[in-house]
């Protein structure tokens, strides 16, 4: 927490209530996530719509915070940690609008597929499996950045590895079936995609947790060998 | 005028008196000597005195640093330490009324969170972390929707009406249902009181899919019915077709009526007192069971009797006959013909053992838990064939928990099943 007491406390307000909007925007794309994976392995169609709305909200947020961020440049001229704040929310704020659209697209691709009367259960149930562990990091980077925690967010682009990892089986697995009865292709082509898009989700919440070092250590560990990370 | 000041002037005049006799008879330097020498002593004692209080002024401690030599400071030095000690008293026996309160607050098994006006976290005790995923240790001074981002959750904490509690669907534990509700107290603070209603919530799921199943149980008969009702009076048939109609609705109503008699047992059985001690023979018990699951089958499975004639059951007769009739006839009726049963009763002071055990169609584990829920069936077109209301296992429930018996199910698909009722030695007679 920013609690090193500026000489004008509406500042200290400012930052921290910019805080507290970019974790409501994760809050509301935790639940779009959560509810496409219901919604893939339950084959709720209904709440698809819902997740297509909220992102109409997501995206409103990201704009008004990016505005609130130039505002805060603008007229407070933030330096040293303050200014790294500013940055790394900005930056923060474009992964999360990113990981909405991602469950957009998973919430899309669930839709296609029940609409087809196929399950993708049968074939598919690690893909429940990695969207948990992704939305996991998600829900962990986003804690990381509440507490400013940098060693919680190192451990959660560690974990990225292993949702990667994963990934790359479930593909091995969907190429099997596909070769095996190429009646399920089109199935598993859009299985394909809903976890490609948890893939990219477990990928945002590794570039938060990469911002949140950058807020705290102010150390920028972007595309660095792992071992420089720790 | 205080005694101090009183022994200070004293003193001064003492000093006075003593040199002044010196000044007048021996020389008047020496004289003034003397006076100054004893005016400085006493400066030199009240100055070190002086450096004494300012030094503790600055840590107040009670460990004999403010200590004064016989004098005016004395009594200074004396009340202050009084002082500071009552102070230290208050301060520590205020700490433990507070540790108290916390402790109590931690002890709550509700989860409790206060926030002050802008809903940064004050306090939260161990249920409510565990609730929220919170750790007090880093989160206090936090705004609490900073870490329970859940939309629904600020839009409660927002929204400023709190005549209702919140129910949410925890995201950090998805299996938990969380019943929020907060209390403003002493101007604009709040307390937030969490109660986990997993188990009522899943009740209250319980008891919709219960009310649901019988409406569904009575109506698909009711349609029968109803079906042949009409084409009865609106079409003329061949008495022959009237004939089978007729046979048809007697089945569904007959089915409709052996529903509401299981619904009424099970019923009973719930609202009913603790059963009789009444001695239940069990080798005359065995062997009917064994005739009407003969009489069952028709002589399409073998029937086995395991028992050394050993032990008697205390209880209530026909809850037993009826639970353990139950048990027999779904073997039978779940049993491929071919197939054997085997009823195996086998009594210890310990305790006794009723057993059915098949070789049928065997029950997959996910199903296991929740056959003896109402109207739960492994499979609905086949269990209606068979006759089955979907009650009987239930009633088998609540009939051996009446008497303090325990239902194991052991199955594997294809092998066959094996459901035992396990009684206490309380409920065991004449081993």
């Amino acid at each position: 927490m920013s609690e090193n007491n500026h000489l004008s406390s509406q500042f200290d307000d400012d930052l921290s209530r910019l805080r507290s909007h970019v974790l409501q925007m994760g809050g509301l794309v935790e639940t779009q996530i959560s509810a496409a994976i219901e919604a893939y392995s339950r084959g709720e169609v209904a709440s698809v719509k819902h997740i297509v709305e909220t992102d109409r909200k997501v995206n409103d947020l990201e704009v008004a915070i990016d505005d609130d961020c130039a505002h805060i440049i603008a007229k407070r001229q933030p330096a040293a940690s303050d200014l790294r704040m500013v940055f790394g929310i900005s930056k923060i704020v474009t992964d999360l609008e990113r990981a909405g659209d991602e469950a957009k697209k998973i919430a899309k691709g669930v839709r296609r597929i029940y609409e087809a009367g196929q399950m993708p259960s049968q074939y598919g149930i690690g893909v429940r499996h990695i969207a948990e562990a992704a939305l996991a990091m998600l829900r962990q980077s986003l804690d990381a950045f509440a507490r400013l925690d940098s060693p919680l967010a190192i451990k959660v682009i560690q974990a990225d590895v292993d949702v990667d990892v994963e990934f790359k089986s479930i593909m091995r697995q969907l190429i099997t079936h596909m070769m095996e009865d190429p009646r399920t292709i089109t199935t598993s082509i859009d299985i394909i995609w809903i976890a490609r898009a948890v893939e990219r989700i477990g990928d945002h919440a590794k570039n938060i947790s990469e911002h949140v070092v950058f807020i705290v250590d102010g150390r920028d560990i972007r595309h660095q060998p792992k071992e420089n990370k720790a | 005028m205080s005694s101090s000041l009183i022994r200070a002037l004293l003193l001064g005049l003492l000093a006075a008196i003593v040199s002044w006799p010196i000044g007048h008879f021996v020389t008047t330097w020496l004289g003034w000597l003397v006076f100054s020498i004893s005016l400085a002593w006493q400066m030199l004692y009240h100055y070190r005195h002086f450096v004494k209080l300012d030094r503790w002024s600055r840590v107040p401690a009670l460990d004999g640093t403010l200590e004064a030599d016989e004098g005016a400071w004395d009594g200074i030095f004396g009340r202050l330490y009084r002082h500071e000690k009552g102070l230290q008293e208050q301060i520590a026996q205020r700490d433990q009324e507070i540790a108290m309160l916390i402790a109590a607050g931690q002890a709550l098994t509700d989860g409790v969170i206060l926030l002050n006006q802008h809903n940064h976290i004050l306090f939260c005790n161990v249920t409510a972390e565990n609730q929220l995923g919170l750790v007090v240790a880093s989160d206090r001074g936090q705004a609490v929707v900073n870490l329970v981002r859940q939309p629904e959750f600020v839009a409660y904490l927002e929204g400023e009406d709190f005549s209702r509690p919140l129910t949410l669907r925890s995201d950090r534990n998805q299996n938990s249902v969380l019943s929020i509700h907060v209390i403003p107290y002493s101007g604009n603070r709040r307390l937030m009181q969490i109660k986990d209603i997993t188990q009522s919530d899943r009740l209250d799921q319980m008891r919709r899919d219960f009310v649901a199943n019988v409406s569904h149980e009575l109506r698909t008969p009711l349609t029968v019915l109803s079906g042949f009702l009409e084409t009865l009076q609106e079409i003329d048939v061949e008495p022959d077709e009237q004939h089978r109609f007729l046979e048809l609705m007697a089945e569904q109503s007959k089915r409709m009526q052996s529903i509401v008699q299981d619904l009424l047992t099970l019923s009973s059985i719930e609202s009913a007192p603790p059963p009789e001690n009444e001695t239940v023979d069990m080798v005359n018990l065995l062997d009917k069971l064994r005739r009407d699951a003969e009489a069952l089958s028709a002589g399409r499975h073998t029937i086995i009797v395991e028992s050394d004639g050993q032990g008697d059951l205390r209880g209530s007769e026909p809850d037993l006959v009826s639970a353990f009739g139950n048990l027999v006839s779904n073997a039978v009726r779940y049993t491929p013909a071919g197939g054997t049963v085997c009823l195996a009763w086998h009594a210890t002071p310990q305790g006794a053992e009723f057993a059915v055990q098949d070789s049928g169609i065997g029950i997959e584990a996910k199903h296991i838990p929740r056959l003896t829920e109402r109207f739960y069936r492994v499979d609905r077109g086949r269990s209606r064939d068979a006759g089955g209301t979907g009650l009987g296992l239930a009633i088998v429930k609540h009939s051996l928990n009446r008497h303090q018996a325990q239902l194991e199910i052991t199955s594997k698909p294809g092998a066959g099943s094996r459901f035992a009722a396990k009684f206490p030695a309380s409920r065991v007679a004449g081993v």
